[in-house]
């Protein structure tokens, strides 16, 4: 049973809404303030760019964002509203550096409609309220009192019903807004009102201005000491004041954004729906505006937020494309274009349609999606965990370790591979034909396993083998110095770095060795009472050639001891329990925050934060990555330093947000890692896996990783045939040239390696593509793909004609092989029994696919199913067909075989507005909705009457706080078969805000456990802003607010992993469960995406 | 406004999913005309008074006639398909056979807010029984003083379980379910009360229409009513007007403020008292009088002649009524004021109590105008369209939310469904696959 539903987030939102400037961490910070619908970033301004201070998430949509500053503040604060009607006013706590909450509150009412056109949030230039127009015909006012607290809130009549902007005029005794409307016959025109705070009323303000520009839908308030407002329309930007009037044509265009870059006011950018970017300049003498000026700069993502930061840095967030950070230069560039895009911030949304394919055919999914919008349209591929990109491979068996050498001290590149096997070790090296090729290394011993090797400093490497430490010269390659092992004993395992030589023989001896210029010293020898089992003093300290800490791992005690250099006493023993002994322990520091991590032989991870001067740990945490033996190694990639841990489930471990990440590596099995920088493979590893060496690249080191394909169009729909290796979408091109809004539409297809576009199918003029799916026939052993269409014709108000195209590919071209005219636009198609099920406007059609005599073949109508408003999403399974409808929910229709005939089995009648529906098991049927939720229906067939068996029980409800466009089965991960995640089903959907996100469906005893676990959490976890979770989480639309059931955040629940120790333990206390456990059971949700 | 291009919009984040369902829904409203695929099957042998679909499913109408009958039916799921048109039999029908049906006329039937349990009705034969409506057996029943006009529960009602009652009587009644025993008495009206509404803001505030021509509302947790609408009171000049010039001091300002103050509070409806919502703003005003003593003596009237109908908009902000003088208003609710809204002029039936209908958006209201119902932008007061279908006057208009469709029954004993035009020419083509070929290839 598909009942108990875990939901989870993939790939955060992406889609920029609002963003704000000001000084919010402290008052000589420069701060960027970027709202991603459910997320608040907050930025610093640096010599280097932006760097990211903060990520949170909200437990809210934000409706409005903005910084203000109270009387008397030396630092802004930050004012959020919520889609759900909530407010807070956040200010930064530089201590412990997060974000406090002054105050918050609730702004619904019972009466009001709510607006049409979005909530508006303004606040007084002069602090004294904050506005809010949330309802049709209503002001709230949130008052200040004289200390910059918030007083209680009251609603002022706004008799103006169609509002389509409100601002606050600078300069006003009173606090003053100035509203843009709509009357009863679609003129626009401006009023202004005085907030009378003591009355609680409106007095008609100081001016107003009637029949604007029809597209007029945007107002700048400009600051004093110019005062008044700029109303930017279509064709006509206008400046108004009280005794000022100004107006200038504009070239047609629909602005999306603006930011202001003066504080004076006197210039502005605008940003417009096809991504150009103007300068709008304000001349003025005498605090007189003479003249308004518009200047284009160049083209930018489609803005939908414009921040303009410092030095003509200017930030640009994008609904449609990627975010970016931009330089206006002061000259042109060859193309007229001041705009120099300096970095690109990736961004998903909107995600109108995906696929998931397995390109590489390694057992795992990637997402490609329909990205972005208008010119910023793309395919990107998602894909789960960190790629390796192979250079090259030699065939090698029984590698037992790895290390890369430079031939001298100062030489950037590494010259030399160490490869050490069971009996003998053999170095490559890259000769001048940039190949590798066995060498030698004459002081080296090579007649034996080799057990560490470094360089060290005065141009010398290091070997150490079970019988001695060997110093040898890297320009010579002849051996210095050697340290033998005291008669009897071996060495087992042994470490190095460039001035430091540490080794442990049998019989718990410790030696600690340092390299001189050809020498190498016996310093200090210590008896332990075990065996050790593993040695690191990886420098983390400050001198990069020298630790003064050593980390031992034990045998028999099962502990990891420090031990201070060079005298070797003891300073910290931590046991680390169970019964698996350490095999690998690393000394290493990520984002200036030491850490000790150690490697069990079962495949789980310790890590301590370490106090480097007292050698104190503390935070302890356990992380299960495989199930065999790790082995750590640190490199380094973009300057920054990673370690990579080898097993049977090879992760690189790394550091965001000071918060230590896992990353899977998309390979099976490696024994061995080594970082191997030459000149002919920069930044490269070199990797031991199933009997092979390879040298490759490695991806960006982060969770999921995108691949970005612009199209310059927007792609709507998109799907794979596996058969003929190739993607096909269903794309549109807008005509931006003509002041007309034309577009022409494609079906067209791609390679599914390189994602050209390989062939197209130019659509008929006004013929839109609706949806496009790969599938055969019966009877038939071709594939097709199989798009429908829909005439929208400009006087009509739904299509009523459309056409199914069959297409296949013939030589990597579309070739068309059958059409079939439709009544209506087909809004959905499935494979449906060999044959092909449509649904067309209000009703869902089946076809069969027949052969003529002469050959051909063509699309037959068989039955039908009417009754809807309009089906606009289907899924099929057996027999049975989901209908998601424009406005009533979830329906159930079955096909009679022996009839030929679909008929109505059971339906939701809660009115939903659908977005998307899929099918999770046969009686489970998942729905998203018009309001941001999640539900799941069940199937009723053993109800006792005909009205039981006919109603579909609603039996999950969930606020995803997310407009969800497609679900599809799947998953991002490598599935194993024999984890237990590898069992649970899931389904990936993506949204308009560019988030990927999973939901499983889980077993009922770990579903139960995990309810718990959350409702533990939310007492612990306090919202940003003291907002509730279990609010923002309950299903909520026009007709009810219900709380959530049988759908669990696993955002919230995986958020246990960040935890500190003492929140753990006050969790584990609630729970009754061991922190280890739980964190166990939350680790391995967390390999579902 | 094109559906096609509405939902591609919505896909890709142009337009806010609440104003593409608005969208959605305004253009199939603006389509509306007498249903050429749904059906219902009208069992009464009388006038139809009253009808109501339940708030939950938006799927029973429940239906009430002159003949003492009530009727439920399934709008959703039709009991019969003949050929495009889905037909709706009632599903039960409570008649005179029933024993404990009522003597004469049902005026009024409504379903209790939060289930479809039990459904209340209203008789001529002085009589509001609340029924069980698995088993139709009476519940409850409760002895009015005269014949009942109106009944009408709370849908906000999340603390209370009372039925408003309007008879022949001057009082207003409030019948507790949950006692069985009447909770209140309501005094002001000097006639007898046709319609009884209650608020879409507050659960404890009702408004009733009496044939004295007034308008009150009551907050049930208080005594006497707080506001009577008095038709000379309009919104015009409510704020001060636009000051051409700010030579005009802001003293003059402030005066003319107070002046219209007290203006207010010797209508007795000073908006300080207003218990609705949020709304309420503790004024500085002190009475000495009780504030439900001084409205009991306003007389002020909203209608010349009796009130016949009453109908608060969706977001509780404006009160619709209906009179005997053939005149539809609208109110201001905060403000108690007329808005001055000139609705086309209209002949409306003097006799019975009539039963108005708006759509969510508040955009439309459907008004029944002797045989036919007209909608009228509410705001602009222009009749939009005029539904022609019944041969007698119609009596109640129900607008279904969920599926924009309007129900409308009358005196000819008919109840009309009428809804956005569905092309039925599409599916008559495809219907038949032995068809097919005929156009196909």
């Amino acid at each position: 049973m598909s009942t108990w539903n875990y939901v989870v987030t993939a790939h955060k939102p992406t889609n920029v809404t609002h963003s704000c400037v000001g000084n919010f961490t402290s008052p000589q910070d420069l701060n960027l303030i970027v709202a991603k619908c459910t997320r608040i970033e907050i930025h610093l301004l640096t010599a280097h760019g932006l760097q990211s201070i903060l990520d949170v998430p909200l437990y809210g949509r934000i409706a409005t964002l903005e910084l203000f500053r109270p009387h008397g503040e030396a630092q802004d604060f930050l004012f959020i509203a919520t889609e759900r009607y909530k407010f807070c006013v956040l200010q930064w706590d530089t201590e412990t550096s997060e974000l406090v909450t002054r105050s918050m509150g609730d702004v619904s009412d019972r009466i009001g409609r709510p607006t049409d056109n979005g909530q508006i949030g303004i606040i007084d230039p002069d602090c004294r309220l904050i506005g809010l127009h949330l309802y049709d015909g209503l002001f709230k006012v949130i008052p200040f009192d004289n200390k910059g607290q918030l007083k209680e809130a009251f609603n002022i009549r706004l008799e103006e019903l169609q509002v389509l902007d409100i601002k606050f005029l600078y300069g006003c005794p009173k606090p003053t807004i100035v509203v843009l409307y709509q009357d009863n016959k679609d003129a626009r025109h401006v009023k202004t009102y005085e907030v009378a705070l003591k009355d609680k009323d409106f007095v008609e303000g100081p001016w107003s201005h009637n029949n604007l520009d029809n597209g007029a839908d945007l107002l700048i308030p400009v600051p004093s000491p110019l005062c008044g407002v700029l109303i930017i329309g279509e064709e006509t930007i206008v400046y108004c004041s009280a005794d000022g009037f100004k107006a200038i044509p504009i070239r047609p265009s629909i602005t999306k954004a603006y930011g202001r870059v003066d504080p004076d006011g006197s210039r502005y950018l605008l940003g417009d729906h096809t991504g150009s970017l103007s300068l709008l300049v304000i001349t003025h003498e005498k605090e007189k505006v003479t003249a308004l000026k518009i200047e284009p700069l160049g083209e930018t993502s489609i803005a939908s937020t414009i921040s303009y930061l410092d030095n003509a840095f200017v930030y640009i967030g994008s609904s449609y494309g990627d975010s970016q950070l931009i330089k206006l230069n002061l000259q042109p560039d060859a193309k007229g274009c001041y705009v120099e895009v300096l970095e690109r911030y990736v961004n998903l949304g909107p995600i109108v349609d995906f696929c998931v394919v397995d390109l590489e055919r390694q057992g795992q999914g990637q997402v490609v999606t329909c990205s972005g919008a208008y010119k910023d349209g793309s395919l990107r591929v998602v894909r789960n965990g960190i790629g390796i990109n192979e250079q090259a491979s030699v065939e090698l068996q029984g590698i037992k370790g790895m290390w890369s050498l430079r031939s001298s001290t100062d030489d950037p590149f590494d010259t030399f591979l160490v490869v050490s096997f069971i009996s003998e070790t053999r170095i490559l090296a890259m000769n001048l034909e940039d190949e590798l090729e066995e060498t030698e290394i004459e002081g080296f011993c090579s007649q034996v396993q080799t057990l560490f090797c470094h360089d060290a400093i005065h141009n010398q490497l290091v070997q150490v083998t079970s019988n001695s430490a060997r110093l040898v010269s890297s320009t010579t390659r002849e051996l210095l110095n050697e340290w033998n092992a005291p008669s009897g004993f071996s060495v087992n395992v042994a470490t190095a770095n460039a001035t430091q030589v540490l080794l442990a023989t049998g019989g718990g001896h410790l030696v600690y060795l340092e390299i001189g210029e050809g020498v190498l010293q016996e310093v200090k020898h210590a008896q332990l009472e075990y065996e050790i089992s593993c040695l690191d003093i990886n420098p983390i300290g400050e001198n990069p050639n020298q630790s003064h800490l050593a980390a031992v791992g034990m045998w028999t005690d099962i502990s990891v001891r420090l031990f201070s250099l060079p005298d070797l006493n003891l300073i910290t023993k931590e046991h680390l329990g169970g019964e698996i002994i350490p095999r690998s322990v690393l000394l290493c520091a990520f984002e200036g925050i030491s850490y000790l991590l150690c490697a069990l032989g079962d495949g789980h991870l310790l890590n301590f934060m370490l106090n480097t001067s007292t050698g104190e740990l503390t935070d302890r945490k356990k992380v299960s990555l495989g199930t065999q033996p790790i082995t750590l190694r640190t490199f380094s990639s973009k300057n920054t330093t990673h370690v990579f841990a080898a097993s049977d489930r090879p992760t690189v471990i790394y550091s965001s947000n000071k918060k230590l990440l896992y990353s899977n590596v998309n390979l099976k099995e490696v024994s061995h890692m080594c970082p191997f920088n030459s000149a002919a493979f920069p930044d490269s590893l070199a990797i031991a896996k199933e009997g092979e060496l390879t040298i490759g690249t490695i991806d960006d080191i982060q969770k999921l990783h995108i691949r970005s394909i612009p199209l310059g169009e927007h792609a709507r729909r998109i799907c794979h045939q596996e058969q003929t290796r190739t993607f096909a979408i269903c794309s549109l091109k807008y005509n931006s040239a003509s002041a007309e809004e034309s577009e022409m539409h494609f079906v067209r297809l791609l390679d599914d390696q390189t994602f050209d576009f390989i062939s197209v199918y130019s659509l008929d003029t006004y013929e839109y593509g609706c949806f496009i799916i790969s599938c055969s026939f019966s009877d038939d052993n071709n594939v097709y793909y199989c798009v429908g269409t829909a005439y929208v014709l400009p006087e009509e108000n739904e299509p009523t004609k459309g056409r199914i195209l069959v297409f296949s590919v013939e030589e990597g071209k579309l070739q068309l092989i059958a059409e079939k005219e439709t009544k209506g636009a087909v809004y959905c198609l499935n494979a449906f029994n060999g044959k092909l099920l449509a649904a067309i406007n209000q009703k869902i059609q089946l076809y069969k696919w027949v052969l003529r005599e002469d050959g051909t073949h063509e699309l037959q109508s068989e039955c039908g199913h009417h009754g809807h408003i309009l089906a606009l999403y289907v899924q099929t399974r057996g027999d049975f067909i989901v209908v998601g409808d424009l406005m009533k929910s979830i329906s159930l229709l079955m096909y009679k075989h022996e009839e030929g005939a679909i008929e109505e089995r059971a339906r939701d009648y809660n009115a939903n507005w659908m977005s998307a529906v899929e099918i999770l098991d046969d009686d489970i049927y998942l729905g998203a909705e018009n309001s941001f939720n999640l539900f799941t229906v069940r199937k009723n067939s053993e109800g006792a009457t005909d009205e039981e068996r006919g109603r579909l029980e609603v039996a999950g409800e969930y606020h995803l706080g997310e407009f969800v466009n497609r679900f599809r089965h799947g998953s991002l991960v490598m599935r194993l078969p024999d984890s237990e995640v590898g069992q649970i089903p899931t389904v990936i959907f993506g949204t308009i805000n560019g988030v990927i996100g999973v939901i499983a469906s889980l077993p009922h005893e770990q579903y139960v456990f995990l309810e718990k676990l959350q409702s533990s959490l939310r007492k612990v976890i306090k919202g940003v802003g003291g907002l509730s979770h279990e609010q923002w989480r309950s299903f909520n639309n026009e007709k009810k607010t219900v709380e959530a059931r049988n759908f669990l955040d696993g955002d919230l629940i995986e958020s246990f992993l960040d935890l500190n120790r003492n929140k753990m333990d006050e969790i584990s206390k609630a729970m009754d469960v061991s922190v280890e456990e739980l964190a166990k059971r939350v680790e391995e949700l967390t390999r579902l995406h | 406004m094109d559906t096609w291009k509405n939902i591609r919009d919505r896909e890709s984040g142009k337009s806010r999913p609440l104003s593409f369902a608005n969208r959605i829904k305004s253009n199939r409203i603006s389509q509306l005309e007498l249903s050429n695929h749904k059906e219902l099957i009208s069992p009464h042998k009388g006038a139809i008074n009253s009808i109501q679909i339940d708030f939950t499913e938006g799927r029973y109408l429940l239906s009430s006639a002159s003949d003492a009958s009530v009727a439920v039916y399934d709008v959703q799921r039709p009991s019969q398909c003949d050929g495009f048109i889905s037909k709706h039999t009632c599903l039960f029908v409570v008649d005179k056979q029933h024993e404990l049906a009522h003597k004469f006329a049902v005026s009024s039937a409504i379903w209790y807010p939060i289930d479809t349990g039990l459904f209340i009705t209203g008789s001529y034969d002085h009589h509001v029984n609340v029924w069980d409506t698995n088993t139709t057996q009476v519940v409850v029943n409760f002895k009015m003083p005269g014949k009942v006009y109106k009944t009408a529960m709370s849908t906000l009602s999340t603390s209370h379980m009372l039925i408003a009652a309007g008879t022949e009587d001057v009082q207003v009644r409030l019948c507790d379910i949950a006692s069985g025993a009447f909770a209140h008495t309501l005094s002001g009206h000097r006639d007898g009360v046709m319609t009884v509404e209650w608020s879409a803001s507050s659960e404890w505030v009702l408004i009733t229409g009496g044939c004295d021509g007034a308008i009150r509302f009551w907050d049930i947790r208080r005594a006497g009513c707080f506001q009577v609408l008095n038709q000379s009171r309009t919104q015009l000049g409510r704020r001060p007007p636009l000051l051409k010039r700010s030579v005009i001091t802001k003293e003059s300002n402030t005066k003319m403020r107070a002046a219209q103050k007290k203006f207010v509070n010797g209508s007795g409806s000073g908006s300080g008292q207003l218990p609705i919502g949020r709304l309420s703003s503790k004024g500085p005003m002190k009475q000495k009088l009780h504030p439900g003593m001084i409205s009991t003596q306003d007389r002020a009237t909203a209608h010349y002649g009796a009130v016949t109908g009453l109908k608060v908009t969706e977001d509780g902000m404006h009160l619709l009524s209906a009179g005997s003088d053939s005149r539809l208003r609208l109110w201001d609710v905060e403000s108690g004021c007329d808005t001055l809204v000139n609705y086309e002029t209209v002949r409306l039936q003097t006799s019975k109590p009539i039963q108005l209908a708006t759509t969510q958006d508040s955009t439309l209201v459907f008004v029944p105008c002797m045989r036919v119902v007209k909608a009228f932008d509410m705001w602009s007061g222009n009749a939009n369209t005029i539904l022609r279908g019944h041969y007698e006057s119609v009596n109640s208009c129900w607008f279904n939310q969920h599926d924009q469709e309007l129900y409308t029954g009358g005196n000819d004993r008919q109840i009309l469904v009428w809804s956005p035009a569905r092309l039925i020419a599409d599916e008559m083509n495809e219907g038949d696959p032995d068809d097919q070929d005929n156009w196909s290839s």
